[in-house]
C-alpha cells in the first residue's frame, strides 16, 4: 500500500473529526473534557525507527447495555461495528462517534463480528447458535447460517469474501459459502470452546485456537490439520490471528503474554508482556498504519501498545473503567477502537494526535 | 503459501479428481489467479465457477443457442478466455459474435464491455496477454483477424499469409486455411496453425508475417500451446502426435514482406503407442516441466502426463472415468488440472496429501521407520534458568516483518520479464491505452436471492 496515501487521508479526515468532537450529540453524558486541539506538529514519516505513539481519546460511545465482545473497523475505514451480549450489533462512525445503525435480530448475545472486504456485509456470531450475514446499508439480515450445535464464538471472512469460517463452543470449525449461506465443511477441530478462527491472506489456511490450549492450522480446501502449536505450559490461548502478510501468528494467552509465532518452524519469535490477562478472552491486533505496534486490551482496564520489534510498552491508554476485551485498529489511519465490559460499556476511539 | 506446510514431497502433477462441477461445459479454463474456472457450454452460455466454494458465481448468457452436435462442441462452441487480472472474460460462438464480459460489474446479469460481430462463425478468440482491448479472432473459413478496440487505433486487420511468388503454379494454389491462432505468452507474436501442416508467425504490432515453419508429417494443425516463457511450443495435429519445439528468436524484419522460412524439428514427439489415440487438447504445467495431453478416446477419460525435465518420458495416465474427455487446462500455479467431459462435467484434478495424524499433536513428528535417537551434546546439561531466559530475550530481538508478502519466485521472474519488456516497442505498443484490468480488483460476492433467505 502506498504509505503516503494513508497519510494524506488521515490528515484531512482529522480536520472533520476535531470539528465534530466539540459538540457530539450522541454522547451527551460523556465525562471527559474535549481533547485539546492537536498541536501543530510536522507529520512524522510513518514507520521511522523507535517512534513512540501518541494516542489520545477522541470519542467515547455509549449505547450497549451489556458487555461488549468485539469491535471491528470496516475495511474501507468508514464504519466501526461493535457487538455485545445485549444481542445488538451497532454500526458507528469512528470519525464523529455517532451511532449510525442498530442491527437487530439475534435472540441471544453476540461474541464476534467480521466485515466482508467490500464493507457491504457484516457477519455476526451469536449464542443463539447462528451466524447472521447483514447488509449493513439496509440493516437487514441477508442470510442466517445454521449448523452449529452450540454457541458460535468466533467468525471470520476470507479476503475475497466468498467464505466464512466460524468456531463454536462444541469444538467445531465450520466453513460456509457466503453467497448460498450453506455450510461447506465441518471440522471437528478441538475438544473445547473454539475461541478464535482466522483465514490467511489467500484463504488457503485457517488458524484456530480453543480453550483446550492448542493452536491448530488447517488446510481450507481439504480440512486437514497441518500443524498444532502447543504453548508448552499451562497457558490457555484465547485469540489467534495471522499477521498482515500471513507469515506469522499472533496469539494471546491466559499467562498474560502475547506471542508472535513463526508457524512454519513452530517457533515463538516475540513475547509481549506487561498487561494482565488471566480470565477473559482478550483480543490483540497489529497496528501497521504508522509505527508498527501490537495493541491489546487488559484486565487492569487499560489498553497497551507494544513496539512490535523491541517488545517494549510504548503507550498505555487509560480511561476505561472495566476490563478491556476488544480492540481494533483502523485500516488506514492511526486510530484504535477499544471496548469494555459490564460496568463501563463504552467504546472509545483513540487517535494519534500527531496525524 | 499453503504449500510450505502441506507438501511433504514434491510431486508436481495432479493424481486424483478432487471434485466434479456439473456445469454443462465443454471447455473449461482457469483464470490467471487460479481462483476461478470459466466453462463454455454448447448452448452458447458460459459459467464462472469459484473454486473456493466450488459453486457457480456468474452466468454469461449472450450467445444465441447455436450448437447442435457433439462434434461441433468439440470444434467450437464457446471459448472462455481470461484477461490477465481476470476482470474480463471473452466468449466466442458460432453465432458470429465475440462478447467481452466485465466481471467487475456488480449487476446480474454481468455487463458486457463489448460485443464484436463478424460475418462468419467464430472458431476461437483470445485476448492479447497485456491488453484485453486487443483481440485475436479466427473465423470459420480459416481467416484470422486482429481486432483492436482501443480508441486511438481502432482497427480490424486480417492476418495474411505471404505466398511464395516465384513458382507460377502457386497462383492457382488455394490459400491454406488457418485452423488455430494463439498469442504467444509475451503477446509479441501471433502463432497460427494451418490445414497444410505449417505454423505461421505474425508480429502483433505490424501484423505482418515474420516466419513460416513447415512441420513435416503433421497434417492439419489442431492446437497450439506455449510453455510459460514462450520459448517452447507444442502442437497437436491430425497425425495423432503432439510435437514440442524450441522456438527460434524472431527479429523484427526490416524489409517489407521478408520472413523466415524454416522447418522446425521437434525436440519431442508424444503419441499413444497402443491405442493410437488422437488428442483433443494439451497443456503445460506452470513450471514447464510437465505436459498433459487429453486423449480423444470415445470410451474413456484419459489424461497422459509426460515428464519434460526427464527427456519427455511418459509419467502416468490419469483415468477420469467413463465420460470422454474434451479439453484440459493446467492451473496457472498449482499441480491441478481441469478437464471437461462430453456430458458437461468439469473435473478438477488435484494432488491429494495424506492426512498426517502427527499434525494434531504439537511438537510431534511422524517417522516412517524407527530412528536411532542421538542426543545432542548439550541436551541434558543443567543450565542456569536466568541464562536461558536471557538467551531467549536475545533471540527475540531479531527484527521481523509482518507486512511484506512472501516473495513468490515466479512473480519475481515475471517482474524481471516485465522490465526487459519495457524496452520493447512491441510491448510498448500493446501497453498504450491500457485497459482497466488492474491487479487487486475483487469480484463482488452476490448473495443468492432465490434461496430461502432468513
Amino acid at each position: 500500500m502506498d504509505p503516503l496515501r494513508g497519510l494524506d487521508e488521515s490528515s484531512t479526515d482529522d480536520d472533520a473529526a476535531s470539528q465534530t468532537t466539540e459538540d457530539d450529540p450522541q454522547v451527551p453524558e460523556r465525562q471527559e473534557p474535549a481533547p485539546p486541539p492537536p498541536p501543530a506538529q510536522p507529520v512524522p514519516t510513518p514507520g521511522s525507527a523507535r517512534e513512540r505513539p501518541h494516542y489520545e481519546l477522541r470519542h467515547t460511545m455509549r449505547g450497549h447495555t451489556s458487555s461488549i465482545s468485539a469491535v471491528k473497523f470496516s475495511p474501507d475505514g468508514t464504519f466501526l461495528a461493535s457487538c455485545s451480549n445485549d444481542k445488538v450489533v451497532k454500526i458507528w462512525s469512528p470519525f464523529t462517534g455517532e451511532l449510525i445503525r442498530n442491527l437487530n435480530g439475534h435472540t441471544k448475545g453476540l461474541s464476534d463480528i467480521t466485515w466482508s472486504s467490500d464493507s457491504v456485509y457484516l457477519a455476526s456470531a451469536s449464542d443463539d447458535q447462528t451466524i447472521r450475514i447483514w447488509d449493513v446499508d439496509s440493516g437487514l439480515t441477508t442470510r442466517t447460517l445454521r449448523g452449529h450445535s452450540s454457541f458460535v464464538f468466533c467468525v471470520n471472512y476470507n479476503t475475497s469474501s466468498t467464505l466464512l469460517v466460524s468456531g463454536g463452543c462444541e469444538g467445531d470449525v465450520r466453513i460456509w459459502n457466503t453467497s448460498k449461506g450453506k455450510c461447506i465443511k465441518t471440522i471437528h477441530a478441538h475438544l473445547d470452546y473454539v475461541t478464535a478462527v482466522h483465514f490467511n491472506r489467500d484463504a488457503s489456511l485457517i488458524v484456530s485456537c480453543a480453550l483446550d490450549g492448542l493452536i491448530r492450522i488447517w488446510n481450507t480446501s481439504s480440512g486437514q490439520c497441518l500443524k498444532t502449536l502447543a504453548e508448552g505450559h499451562d497457558a490457555i490461548c484465547q485469540h489467534v490471528q495471522f499477521s498482515p502478510n500471513s507469515k506469522y501468528i499472533l496469539s494471546t494467552a491466559h499467562d498474560s503474554r502475547i506471542r508472535l509465532w513463526d508457524y512454519q518452524t513452530s517457533r515463538c519469535l516475540k513475547t509481549y508482556e506487561g498487561h494482565r490477562n488471566e480470565k477473559y478472552c482478550i483480543a490483540a491486533c497489529f497496528s501497521v498504519t504508522g509505527g508498527k505496534w501490537i495493541v491489546s486490551g487488559s484486565e487492569d482496564n487499560k489498553v497497551y501498545l507494544w513496539d512490535l520489534q523491541s517488545r517494549e510498552i510504548v503507550q498505555v491508554l487509560e480511561g476505561h473503567t472495566d476490563v478491556v476485551v476488544a480492540v481494533a485498529t483502523h485500516p488506514e489511519q492511526n486510530m484504535i477502537a477499544s471496548a469494555s465490559m459490564e460496568s463501563d460499556l463504552t467504546i472509545r476511539i483513540w487517535a494519534d494526535r500527531r496525524t | 503459501m499453503n504449500g510450505v506446510l502441506s507438501d511433504p514431497f514434491t510431486i508436481s502433477y495432479p493424481t486424483a479428481v478432487q471434485t466434479s462441477l456439473n456445469s454443462g461445459a465443454s471447455f473449461a479454463k482457469f483464470d490467471p489467479s487460479g481462483n476461478y474456472v470459466a466453462g463454455g457450454r454448447p448452448d452458447g452460455s458460459a459459467v464462472v465457477w469459484d473454486l473456493d466454494t466450488r459453486a457457480p458465481i456468474r452466468w454469461l448468457e449472450g450467445h444465441v443457442k447455436a450448437v447442435t452436435s457433439v462434434e461441433c462442441v468439440a470444434a467450437s462452441s464457446c471459448f472462455g478466455f481470461w484477461s490477465r487480472n481476470s476482470r474480463y472474460v471473452l466468449t466466442s460462438s458460432k453465432d458470429w459474435n465475440v462478447i467481452i464480459w466485465d466481471l467487475a460489474s456488480d449487476t446480474d446479469p454481468v455487463r458486457r464491455r463489448a460485443t464484436v460481430r463478424f460475418d462468419a462463425p467464430v472458431v476461437c478468440a483470445s485476448f492479447h496477454p497485456r491488453n484485453s482491448q486487443i483481440v485475436l479472432v479466427l473465423l470459420s473459413p480459416g481467416d484470422a483477424y486482429l481486432v483492436d478496440l482501443r480508441k486511438q487505433c481502432r482497427s480490424r486487420v486480417e492476418l495474411c499469409e505471404i505466398q511464395e511468388e516465384s513458382d507460377d503454379e502457386g497462383q492457382g494454389r488455394a490459400r491454406s486455411a488457418m485452423t488455430v491462432v494463439r498469442f504467444d505468452p509475451t503477446g509479441r507474436y501471433i502463432f497460427a496453425g494451418t490445414s497444410v501442416g505449417s505454423v505461421l508467425v505474425f508480429n502483433t504490432r505490424t501484423k505482418t508475417m515474420v516466419a513460416r515453419h513447415k512441420i513435416s508429417g503433421a497434417g492439419i494443425i489442431r492446437g497450439l500451446d506455449f510453455a510459460k516463457g514462450g520459448r517452447r511450443l507444442v502442437t497437436n495435429s491430425s497425425d495423432r502426435t503432439l510435437r514440442q519445439f524450441n522456438l527460434p528468436v524472431y527479429t523484427a524484419s526490416t524489409v517489407e514482406g521478408e520472413y523466415i522460412e524454416q522447418e522446425l524439428e521437434p525436440t519431442y514427439r508424444f503419441n499413444d503407442p497402443i491405442n493410437k489415440n488422437a488428442w483433443h487438447a494439451m497443456a503445460y504445467s506452470p513450471d514447464g516441466e510437465w505436459l498433459a495431453g487429453g486423449a480423444a478416446d470415445n470410451a474413456s477419460h484419459k489424461i497422459y502426463i509426460w515428464d519434460l525435465a526427464n527427456e519427455g518420458q511418459f509419467a502416468t495416465a490419469l483415468d477420469g472415468g467413463p465420460e470422454p474427455l474434451l479439453h484440459v487446462h493446467w492451473h496457472p500455479k498449482k499441480p491441478s488440472i481441469v478437464s471437461t467431459t462430453n456430458v458437461g462435467n468439469i473435473l478438477v484434478w488435484h494432488c491429494p496429501t495424506p492426512e498426517r495424524w502427527g499434525a494434531f499433536a504439537g511438537g510431534f513428528e511422524e517417522v516412517d521407520e524407527n530412528v536411532e535417537y542421538e542426543e545432542r551434546e548439550d541436551e541434558f546439561d543443567i543450565e542456569d534458568e536466568s541464562e536461558i531466559a536471557l538467551r531467549k530475550q536475545k533471540a527475540e530481538d531479531e527484527e521481523i516483518d509482518v507486512e511484506c508478502l512472501i516473495e513468490d519466485p515466479s512473480s519475481k521472474l515475471a517482474v524481471h520479464a516485465q522490465r526487459i519488456a519495457d524496452d520493447d516497442e512491441d510491448i510498448v505498443w500493446a501497453a498504450e491505452e491500457p485497459d482497466d484490468d488492474l491487479p487487486g480488483w475483487r469480484m463482488k460476492v452476490m448473495i443468492d436471492d432465490d434461496l430461502d433467505a432468513v
